[in-house]
C-alpha cells in the first residue's frame, strides 16, 4: 500500500498560541481515518493547514510522497486533495448542476472557454450523492442542511480529488440524512477513496473510519482502532475536560 | 513654521471630515459613498439660515448639524437597512443618492459656486504665519468635537455597544445590544460630525454642489490608511495627509496636493491591507 | 455552450433593429444613440469584471481615459495613423487593467471599490499637471482626428462596434469561463476550494474588461474629436457606467445594453420637460428606485413578465428564463 497524506512534526503556532503542536500521522491510500478531539483541540486547523488555507509555521505535509506544504489551495486540489466545511459554502444563485460544474471545470482558461460543460457526468455525481431528480435545478437556497452538504460533497468529488477531509460532515443533519451521508462514504471508501474525517458524533463516524487519531491541544494524544482510542485514559479525560 | 501650522489647521480639519465616515465604517461595515454629500448639506444648510436669513451663526451650525442628523438617519431607515447585509447594493445605492443630492443641489442653489462668509472674520499672527481666524476656529472646533467624541466612544454606555458591535455584531446582539439601534444613533451621528465638518470645510474653501467628492476622498483615505476602528489611527492619519498636503503645495507645485494621498492610499492597500493602525479582521 | 434557436433569433433580431435604425429616426436622435452605443460598451466592461465577479471596479473611468488619452495623444502630437494609435490605445488600457488588478490580489470588497475610486482621482490630477504639452492640462485636446464624418457614419461605426463587443462578451461569458467568473462574485474562497485558480480568473476578468474600456475609449474619443479631463475622470460618467450596468441587469452582457439605451433616452425624453438640473434629480432618483425594487435589473422585470404570461409551469415560478432553457435542454 501506498501512503496518500503524511503529515510530519507540524506545528502552528497564532501568536503565542500553539495550535498545532509537532503532529505527525500518515493516512495509507484508500484507508479512511477518523481524527477527533475535544472542541478547540485543533482540527479544523489542521485540515486547513492540509489545503494550505493556513501557512504551517514548521513541518512537511505530503501528498503521494511529494512536498505540498508550499502549494496554492488550488494547486493542492489538482494534486489530489480537498476538503469539505463544517459550514456549507455553495454558490447561492446557482443550481445544484452549476455548483457541482464549478467542481468539474479544467483549471485552465482556455480550456474553460474550449470544453463544454460535462452534463452527463454532473447528473451522475447529483443523483450519487442522494440527490433526486427534481432537484437538480434548484438553487441552493431550496436546499434542506442535509442536500446542501451532499452538494458540498458532490462538489468536492468533482474536483477529481483521491484524498478527502470531510470536516464535521454530520453537523446539523437528522438521523436519516446522517444515515445517508454514511452510506455515500462507506460506499465511496469500498471504491477506493481515502478520507480524513472530522466529527463530533463518533456513533455515526464509528463504522466509517479504518482507525482513528485524537488529538487535544494541537497535540497527538492516542491514535488506533475505533475501540481503543477510545478506552485510552488521555482520551476519555480530554474529553471530560479534565486534562 | 507657515508649513507646519498651516498642516496642524488642515489636518484638524480633514480629521473632523473623516471621523463620520470612521464612525460608519467600523460600525456598520459599510461604505457610505454619500457621505460626502452630508458636509455639502451641511454647508448648503448653514449658508441658508446664517448667510441669507440671518440666523446667528452659532445656530446656523446647530441647524446644520441637525439637518445632516436627520438625512444620516433617514439614509439608515430607508437605503441601508432594506438592503441589510449587502455591502455592494449600499456601495451603489449611496453612490446614486449622492449624485441624486447633488442634482437637488444644483436644482435649489444653482450651478455656480458660492463663497461662505468666515465664521469669525480676521487674521492673526502666529508665530510669524498668518492665520485667519476663520481656520483657527474650525480646527479648535474640530478638536472640541473629536475629543467629545472619543470621550463619548470610550467611557459612555452607548459608546462602548458601538465598540462592541464594530468588532462582532452577532456577539454583541446576543449579550443584549440591539444592532439596529447602534446603527441609527450611528448614522445619526455620522450625518451631524459630516454636516457640522461642512460648515468648516465650506468656509475653508466654498460652496459648490460637486464640493462632496473632495472630502469624500479624504475620508476615504484616512480610514484606509488608518485602518477600521481606530478613532487615535484616523486622528494620526488626517494629520499625515493634511501636511503631506500642505508640504505639497508649498515646496512642489499645488496642482499635485492630492496626487500624494491617493499614492498614500493605493500603496498602502497593497502592503498593508488592514491599515496601519487597524485590526486584523476575525475570521 | 448551449445556444437555443430563440438565442440565434433574438440575436438576428437585435442586429436588424440596430442596422435599421437610420432610416427610422431622426439625425439628433441618432447622436442620442450613438452615446448610448458608447455608454453600453462602457457598461459591458463594467459588468465583464465588476458584474460577474463582485469586485466593484469605481475606477472605469481610468480605464476608459487611458484608451482616449493614449489615442488622442498618438494621433495627435506624434501623427500615429488611426489604425496603428487605437490598438496601442488598447494595449496600454491592459497595462493599466494589470495596475489595477495588483491591489485586488489582496484586497477585497469595499477596499477594492475605494483603491479603484483613487486610481481615478489620481489620473485625473496627473493628467492635469504631468506634462501638459502632451495632455492639454486642464483644458484637455481638441481638434483630434475622427473616424466619421455625419450622424450616419458615427452611426454605423458605434453600432457595429457595440454589435461585436457585445455578442463576443455574451459567447464568451456562456462558456463555463463565465460561471466560473459569477462564481467568484457569489463565494471567492469556493471557487479555490473547487481547485481553480482565483487569480488567473481574476485576471482574465480584468484583462478582458479592461481590453473592452480601452478599445471603446479609443474609438469615442475619435468619434468625439475632443476630450477633457473633468467630463472624463467624472463621478457622474462613473455613475452613469454602473447605473447603466446595474439598472440593465448586471452579469448579463445583454442588461447592461438595456440599461445604457434606457438611461440615455431616460435623459433624453426628461430635457423638454425639465431642461435644468432637476432633470438629473429625477435620473437619479429614477434609478435609486428602480436598483432598489429590481437589483437584478430590468431584464429581470423583462423575464419575469416574459414568465408570468407565457410560462406557467410552477417550477420556473422564480428561475429566470436562462435556468429554464437549461431545464428543457436537461428533460
Amino acid at each position: 500500500m501506498k501512503t496518500a497524506l503524511e503529515i510530519e512534526n507540524l506545528v502552528k503556532r497564532f501568536g503565542g498560541l500553539v495550535a498545532t503542536d509537532n503532529l505527525s500521522f500518515h493516512i495509507e491510500q484508500g484507508q479512511s481515518v477518523g481524527l477527533i478531539g475535544p472542541n478547540g483541540a485543533g482540527k479544523t486547523t489542521v485540515f486547513a493547514q492540509i489545503m494550505g488555507e493556513h501557512l504551517q509555521t514548521s513541518g512537511t505535509i505530503r501528498l503521494y510522497g511529494k512536498d505540498i506544504g508550499s502549494d496554492s489551495t488550488p494547486e493542492r486540489i489538482r494534486k489530489g486533495v480537498s476538503r469539505t466545511y463544517q459550514v456549507p459554502r455553495p454558490f447561492t444563485d446557482m443550481t445544484v448542476l452549476e455548483n457541482i460544474r464549478v467542481g468539474q471545470m479544467p483549471n485552465s482558461i482556455w480550456q474553460m472557454i474550449k470544453s463544454k460543460p460535462q452534463y452527463e457526468k454532473e447528473v451522475e455525481l447529483a443523483l450519487s450523492v442522494g440527490f433526486s431528480k427534481t432537484d437538480l435545478h434548484k438553487p441552493p437556497g431550496e436546499l434542506s442542511m442535509g442536500d446542501l452538504r451532499k452538494l458540498e460533497m458532490a462538489r468536492t468529488i468533482a474536483t477529481g480529488s483521491s484524498v478527502m477531509l470531510l470536516d464535521e460532515v454530520f453537523a446539523g443533519l437528522t438521523v436519516a440524512e446522517i444515515a445517508q451521508i454514511g452510506a455515500l462514504i462507506q460506499q465511496m471508501h469500498k471504491d477506493g477513496m481515502t478520507f480524513l474525517i472530522v466529527s463530533h458524533d463518533l456513533k455515526a463516524l464509528e463504522p466509517l473510519v479504518d482507525s482513528v487519531i485524537a488529538i487535544n491541544y494541537g497535540a497527538k494524544i492516542a491514535e488506533g482502532n475505533f475501540n481503543d482510542v477510545m478506552d485510552n485514559d488521555n482520551v476519555r479525560s480530554s474529553y471530560l475536560g479534565a486534562a | 513654521m507657515q508649513i507646519i501650522i498651516q498642516g496642524l489647521l488642515l489636518s484638524g480639519l480633514y480629521a473632523l471630515i473623516a471621523m463620520g465616515f470612521t464612525l460608519i465604517f467600523s460600525v456598520g461595515r459599510v461604505l457610505n459613498l454619500a457621505y460626502g454629500a452630508y458636509l455639502m448639506i451641511g454647508g448648503y444648510v448653514y449658508f441658508t439660515f446664517s448667510q441669507t436669513l440671518g440666523v446667528p451663526k452659532l445656530a446656523g451650525l446647530l441647524l446644520a448639524a441637525m439637518v445632516g442628523c436627520i438625512v444620516g438617519l433617514l439614509k439608515y431607515r430607508l437605503l441601508v437597512k432594506p438592503l441589510k447585509g449587502n455591502h455592494v447594493a449600499v456601495e451603489i445605492s449611496t453612490l446614486i443618492l449622492a449624485v441624486v443630492i447633488q442634482a437637488a443641489v444644483v436644482f435649489i442653489y444653482g450651478d455656480s459656486s458660492k463663497i461662505l462668509l468666515p465664521i469669525i472674520p480676521g487674521v492673526v499672527q502666529v508665530a510669524g504665519a498668518s492665520v485667519t481666524y476663520n481656520l483657527l476656529a474650525a480646527t479648535i472646533g474640530s478638536w472640541v468635537i473629536l475629543i467629545g467624541l472619543f470621550w463619548f466612544v470610550r467611557k459612555t454606555h452607548m459608546g462602548r455597544a458601538m465598540q462592541a458591535v464594530s468588532m462582532d455584531t452577532k456577539g454583541a446582539a446576543i449579550s443584549g445590544v440591539d444592532p439596529d439601534k447602534i446603527n441609527m444613533v450611528t448614522w445619526g451621528i455620522s450625518g451631524a460630525l459630516g454636516a457640522t465638518a461642512g460648515v468648516f470645510f465650506a468656509s475653508y474653501t466654498q460652496l459648490s454642489p460637486s464640493m462632496w467628492v473632495a472630502p469624500l476622498i479624504i475620508a476615504v483615505a484616512v480610514v484606509i490608511v488608518g485602518g477600521i476602528g481606530s478613532i487615535i489611527g484616523a486622528l494620526i492619519v488626517a494629520h499625515i495627509i493634511g501636511f503631506m498636503e500642505v508640504t505639497a503645495v508649498a515646496l512642489i507645485a499645488p496642482e499635485l496636493r492630492g496626487v500624494f494621498t491617493m499614492l498614500l492610499i493605493i500603496t498602502v492597500l497593497i502592503i498593508r491591507p488592514q491599515g496601519l493602525f487597524g485590526r486584523e479582521e476575525l475570521q | 455552450m448551449n445556444l437555443r434557436w430563440y438565442h440565434f433569433a433574438l440575436w438576428a433580431l437585435f442586429i436588424l433593429v440596430m442596422a435599421l435604425i437610420p432610416e427610422l429616426v431622426s439625425k439628433g436622435t441618432l447622436r442620442i444613440i450613438i452615446f448610448a452605443n458608447f455608454l453600453a460598451i462602457f457598461a459591458i466592461s463594467w459588468d465583464v469584471l465588476s458584474g460577474r465577479t463582485g469586485y466593484i471596479s469605481f475606477g472605469h473611468p481610468f480605464l476608459i481615459g487611458i484608451g482616449a488619452y493614449t489615442s488622442a495623444i498618438l494621433t495627435k502630437r506624434f501623427d500615429v495613423p488611426i489604425e496603428y494609435a487605437i490598438p496601442a490605445a488598447v494595449l496600454m488600457t491592459m497595462v493599466g487593467g494589470i495596475i489595477v488588478f495588483l491591489p485586488a490580489l489582496r484586497i477585497k470588497g469595499s477596499y477594492f471599490a475605494l483603491v479603484t475610486l483613487a486610481f481615478m482621482e489620481l489620473i485625473y490630477q496627473l493628467v492635469q499637471v504631468v506634462r501638459p504639452d502632451l495632455t492639454g492640462g486642464t483644458r484637455g485636446m481638441s481638434g483630434i482626428e475622427t473616424l466619421t464624418r455625419g450622424a450616419v457614419n458615427g452611426y454605423y461605426l458605434s453600432a457595429s462596434l457595440m454589435v461585436v463587443v457585445a455578442l463576443s462578451m455574451w459567447l464568451l461569458m456562456r462558456t463555463q469561463l463565465g460561471t466560473a467568473l459569477s462564481a467568484i462574485g457569489m463565494n471567492e474562497e469556493s471557487v479555490r476550494g473547487s481547485g481553480l485558480s482565483t487569480t488567473r480568473l481574476k485576471l482574465f476578468a480584468f484583462l478582458t474588461s479592461a481590453f473592452v474600456a480601452g478599445l471603446g475609449g479609443a474609438f469615442y474619443v475619435h468619434y468625439l474629436g475632443s476630450i477633457a479631463p473633468r467630463a472624463l475622470f467624472d463621478i457622474n460618467f462613473l455613475f452613469t457606467i454602473i447605473v447603466a450596468a446595474l439598472i440593465g441587469g448586471a452579469s448579463t452582457i445583454i442588461g447592461p445594453v438595456i440599461g445604457a439605451f434606457f438611461l440615455t433616452f431616460l435623459l433624453e425624453y426628461l430635457r423638454p420637460y425639465l431642461p435644468g438640473a432637476e432633470r438629473y434629480f429625477i435620473y437619479g432618483m429614477i434609478a435609486l428606485v428602480l436598483y432598489m425594487y429590481e437589483p437584478k435589473g430590468l431584464i429581470q422585470l423583462f423575464s419575469n413578465a416574459w414568465n408570468s404570461l407565457f410560462s406557467r409551469r410552477e417550477s420556473a415560478g422564480n428561475q429566470n428564463s436562462d435556468q429554464a432553457g437549461k431545464q428543457s435542454d436537461a428533460l
